[in-house]
């Protein structure tokens, strides 16, 4: 189709003039010509000439031809279905089943595309340069026919993200079709302010909204840290949907057993109650508690009534326990040393006065304290983690049965340290007792206290590497440390060190290369023996020398934590695990310490992994290229608290162990709250002037709503116009020469030439 | 054995029976241990260092009598200055006349000794207050810590509760009935009396006391003799008296 159209440019005045002046000008020719010519001839020449002038002036204007051609394009359109786990949950209550749950989200979306003659994915082929993909965290294109084939596995929905990512990939003339439940759990999940999508996008909402029937908890939040004995408080919501004047327990376990239980009353459609629960932990490590709620009639969403977390319990200081035998420097600086530490908490008992002393005052004059003998030693003695026997002697206070349970402790696990002085080792009767066996020395009754000569410390092989002697991190400034702390006055001589020695008695004397700190092990429970009571010089004569009393401060809080077996002193320590995902693998490290605390790669490791079930999985680790660094690999398989236990020997005799503990989740959070979000599906669809639609009112129509929808957006057909200008052509101007060639025949024949 | 030797042995023992009860009261009944502690007075320049010197022993033994500390019987005399003074975490200063002051090098020492465990008696011999020994010891504690005074210790300190639970303050007259002291962190490591404690301690040769106490007499010296006792409990246990665990014990003795 041609059109004709006036682009010339020439003012009108001067067209009208022009106009006028050849009116003048034919008038002035009819009447010249009319004197020899008859009127008919005048007329037919002046007729001839008025048609040139009239076509002179047609050019004027500008004529020219526009020529129109229109394409009609084939509209591309993104379909995207979302496959995450939400969309496993049912879409809706199969009312044919008497409220029983319906068939999924996803499969409900497959079915609407498959049913018909005609499927829905072929019309959508057949009429739009169709392009498919599925999205849950990521965008992945599949083929229209590979649809039926999806499952709901993603482990959460970018739906805001991947919107952006896909209207930017599919042109101005695309529209989107998003099938969804509109659940977004990415980075974004609001549509900020003012966003908008460059192409219509128009939103398919999955699952009913009413009649959907849930209750879950949600929004937990516990501490990652408690402490031993003292009471953890956490907060959490229960949430619920269509179960108005219902009423569910909530039970809060540890492991397997229950701690305590909640009734929850629900009194509104759309119910949210914020609570808090709390819990005084006793033991140290890794606790693994549940909060559930089980599972009702009717629920569509059965994986978010239930939530795992974990809490690492750690002893907030460490109980030490010290029976002193009389006061002394050596209590005045161990206190000392103790008090300014904020991890420890000490108890003390110094016996100011024995039994053969004379007071010259009543009892009630003094500030004696009976000694509580029956609730330290059948009591109060679990509650502690150290118990330093210093220059004490059980003889003229209790029976020597008490330490039988002094023995027991350090089996399950307890530390004890004794120290010297003329009350302990074989001058305190030790030999003969419980202790005995217990302690890293080997005392027979003959050994001796003497208090006189100087007596420095000699650091051995042993106490190089390990940590209670370890007073500077560098290996030679720690062993020249040791040379500079004064000598000592006093020594307990035993028959031998039975344990590791970490310091020898050094100088001349008699007690020269005897063993002067040892430590060692019993049971569960570490053993400490130092062969003096005198290292409070270790402090104050060095301040007195001008040196530092940290060398005695930290070998005192060493000890203790030595003894308490913090893990920083474990010589087996599991690395921290992160937070790991269902299904991928992780890495689990450890790290082995010989008992003279180097590094091995020799070590027999068991590495255990217990399921948030309790179920136990063996894991093999190996030994890195690193010494002392091993690695077991394991892979969770679904969400949930696990428990870490690994321990290590060397040449069949155990280096220790350790616990540690980890989380499996997914990032997302999709069970946690599986309502259809079709308010935010309408608001993507409105800001991007696209349309919602629910999938159960998806009919023939609506797809003519979409294409005119997108038709109004950008239309679908391309206007393609050719001008030719007229008066530029030559042959255009062949009526004016044809015109004029008459004339001029004429004028001849009729004798005017 | 002839009459004249009979009679010297006799009159000995009458003597030491009759004429010393307190010699023979305050001999050790215990197993002699290792010496745990040493009484070490301060020796300095100028005044008199050493107005008592017979009243260390006499507590020494009533310190071994009462309690389970084996103390060496007599005093360790030393000046800030000397090598071995950290050797000794108790020290006691005493005078009754002005005394010049301590040089840097010995302030210095006696800053670091009391900044990190060591303990200070100050006895004011004279118990003029800004006289003498007081206006002294004032002055060269304010130098150790300066910015630090003196202030009255309050009747639930520990050093008043580390043995006896002291409601009085001994000594050979009752200057102040109470303590001063010098709080570091949470300790005392500085405590003053002008009571003259030295004066009520001391004993001559033959067990004689060699001062009356007034107004209080023999109670008011026993007040003296309990409160070094706890003041030397109280440097080698610290607080150790206000652990939780003694203070129920405490708290119903004395409201007894």
């Amino acid at each position: 189709m041609k059109d004709l159209y006036f682009v010339g440019s020439v003012p009108w005045w001067l067209i009208a003039l022009i106009a006028f002046g050849s009116l003048a000008l034919l008038a002035q020719q009819f009447f010249s010509l009319r004197r020899r010519l008859s009127t008919g001839q005048s007329i037919f020449l002046v007729f001839l000439r008025a048609c040139v002038y009239g076509l002179l002036l047609f050019f004027l204007f500008g004529p020219a031809l526009v020529e129109t051609h229109v394409t009609k394009l084939r509209r591309p359109l993104t379909v995207l279905i979302d496959d995450s786990q939400s969309m496993t949950f049912p879409a809706g209550l199969d009312r044919a089943q008497e409220g029983e749950p319906g068939p999924s989200r996803l499969d409900l979306v497959k079915e609407k595309l498959a049913e018909g003659q005609e499927p829905l994915i072929q019309r959508l082929s057949r009429d739009y340069d169709l392009q498919v993909y599925r999205f849950g965290t990521s965008l992945e294109p599949i083929a229209p026919h590979s649809v039926p084939q999806l499952t709901a596995q993603d482990q959460g929905t970018r739906l805001l993200e991947l919107l952006q990512v896909a209207a930017k990939e599919a042109g101005s003339q695309s529209g989107i079709l998003v099938f969804s439940d509109g659940i977004a759990n990415g980075d974004s999940q609001k549509l900020a302010a003012g966003s908008t999508f460059p192409v219509p996008v128009f939103t398919v909402g999955v699952g009913d909204t009413e009649g959907f029937t849930d209750v879950r908890v949600t929004d937990v939040r516990a501490p990652e840290f408690a402490f031993r004995g003292r009471e953890f408080k956490l907060d959490l919501t229960v949430q619920a949907s269509g179960m108005k004047d219902k009423t569910v327990p909530l039970y809060f376990n540890r492991g397997r057993g229950l701690v305590t239980s909640r009734t929850v009353r629900i009194d509104a459609d759309d119910f949210t109650q914020k609570m808090t629960l709390s819990f005084t932990p006793t033991e140290i490590g890794p606790h693994s508690f549940s909060l559930s709620i089980p599972t009702q009639a009717g629920e569509q969403i059965t994986q978010n009534n239930s939530k795992n977390f974990k809490v690492e319990v750690q002893r907030d200081k460490i109980r030490v326990l010290t029976l002193s035998g009389s006061p002394a420097w050596n209590y005045r600086f161990l206190r000392m040393a103790m008090k300014q530490d904020p991890l420890i908490e000490l108890v003390s008992f110094v016996f100011l006065r024995t039994p053969t002393d004379s007071v010259d005052v009543p009892d009630s004059q003094l500030s004696l304290i009976p000694f509580p003998i029956d609730d330290i030693f059948l009591e109060e003695l679990k509650n502690f983690d150290v118990v330093f026997f210093d220059d004490f002697s059980h003889r003229a206070y209790f029976n020597p049965v008490y330490l039988d349970n002094v023995k027991d402790f350090v089996r399950e696990g307890g530390g004890l340290a004794m120290l010297g002085g003329v009350r302990s080792f074989d001058s305190g009767g030790y030999a003969d007792s419980a202790l005995r066996e217990v302690l890293p020395v080997e005392i027979d009754g003959k050994g001796s206290y003497h208090a006189h000569g100087s007596i420095p410390p000699e650091l051995t092989a042993s106490g190089k590497a390990h940590p209670i002697t370890r007073l500077l991190p560098d290996p030679r400034a720690n062993e020249e440390a040791w040379t500079k702390v004064p000598p000592l006055t006093s020594f307990n001589q035993v028959r031998a060190g039975r344990g590791q020695a970490l310091l020898r008695a050094g100088g001349d004397g008699p007690s020269k290369g005897s063993p002067l700190l040892t430590v060692g092990r019993f049971g569960k429970g570490r053993t400490l023996a130092l062969m003096t009571d005198d290292i409070w010089r270790w402090n104050f004569i060095a301040v007195g020398n001008r040196q530092s009393p940290q060398n005695h401060l930290k070998l005192i809080r060493q000890s203790i934590r030595w003894l308490a077996q913090e893990p920083s002193f474990e010589q087996v320590q599991i690395r921290p695990i992160p937070l790991a995902r269902p299904g991928e693998k992780i890495a689990i490290k450890l790290r082995v310490l010989k008992d003279d605390f180097m590094p091995t790669h020799r070590a027999s490791v068991q590495l255990r992994v217990f399921g948030p079930e309790g179920e136990p999985s063996l894991v093999a680790a190996k030994a890195d290229s690193e010494e002392g660094e091993y690695t077991g690999e394991y892979t969770p398989t679904r969400e949930g608290s696990y428990r870490v236990e690994a321990d290590a020997s060397l040449g069949g005799k155990p280096l220790g162990k350790d616990r540690s503990s980890f989380s499996a989740a997914f990032p997302y959070g999709e069970a946690d709250d599986g309502r259809p979000r079709t308010e935010l599906l309408k608001t993507i669809a409105e800001s991007s002037r696209g349309a919602y639609f629910s999938i159960n009112d998806w009919n023939e129509k609506t797809l003519e709503q979409i294409a005119a929808k997108l038709e109004s957006h950008a239309p679908s057909q391309i206007v393609e116009r050719r001008q030719t200008q007229l008066w530029s052509t030559l042959w255009t101007f062949l009526p004016i020469l044809v015109f004029l060639c008459v004339e001029w025949w004429m004028r001849r024949k009729w004798g005017l030439l | 054995m002839n009459r004249r030797s009979f009679l010297c042995i006799f009159s000995k023992i009458v003597l030491t029976a009759g004429l010393l009860p307190g010699i023979a009261r305050a001999s050790h009944p215990r197993e002699k241990g290792p010496i745990q502690f040493v009484f070490a007075q301060i020796k300095y320049r100028g005044g008199d260092w050493n107005p008592h010197p017979l009243s260390v022993t006499p507590l020494m033994e009533e310190l071994m009598l009462r309690t389970s500390v084996e103390a060496a019987a007599a005093r360790h005399e030393v000046n800030l200055t000397d090598r071995d003074l950290f050797n000794y975490p108790f020290l006691y200063i005493t005078g009754r006349y002005e005394f010049e002051p301590f040089t840097e090098e010995e302030i210095e020492t006696l800053r670091l000794f009391l900044s990190f465990g060591g303990f200070l008696l100050i006895d004011d011999g004279l118990g003029q207050q800004g006289y003498g020994f007081d206006k002294s010891i004032r002055r060269e504690m304010q130098r150790v810590f300066p910015g630090n005074s003196f202030k009255r210790l309050p009747t639930g300190h520990a050093a008043l509760r580390s043995y006896y639970l002291l409601r009085r303050i001994g000594g050979m007259r009752v200057v102040s009935p109470t303590l001063d002291g010098l709080t570091v962190g949470n300790s005392t490591p500085v405590v003053y009396c002008q009571n003259n404690l030295g004066g009520a301690w001391e004993r001559d040769q033959l067990g004689k006391w060699t001062n009356t106490c007034t107004p209080g007499g023999e109670e008011q010296r026993r007040d003296a003799f309990h409160l070094g006792i706890n003041l030397i409990l109280y440097a080698m246990t610290e607080n150790y008296k206000e652990d939780l665990i003694h203070v129920p014990f405490i708290r119903k003795r004395l409201t007894r």
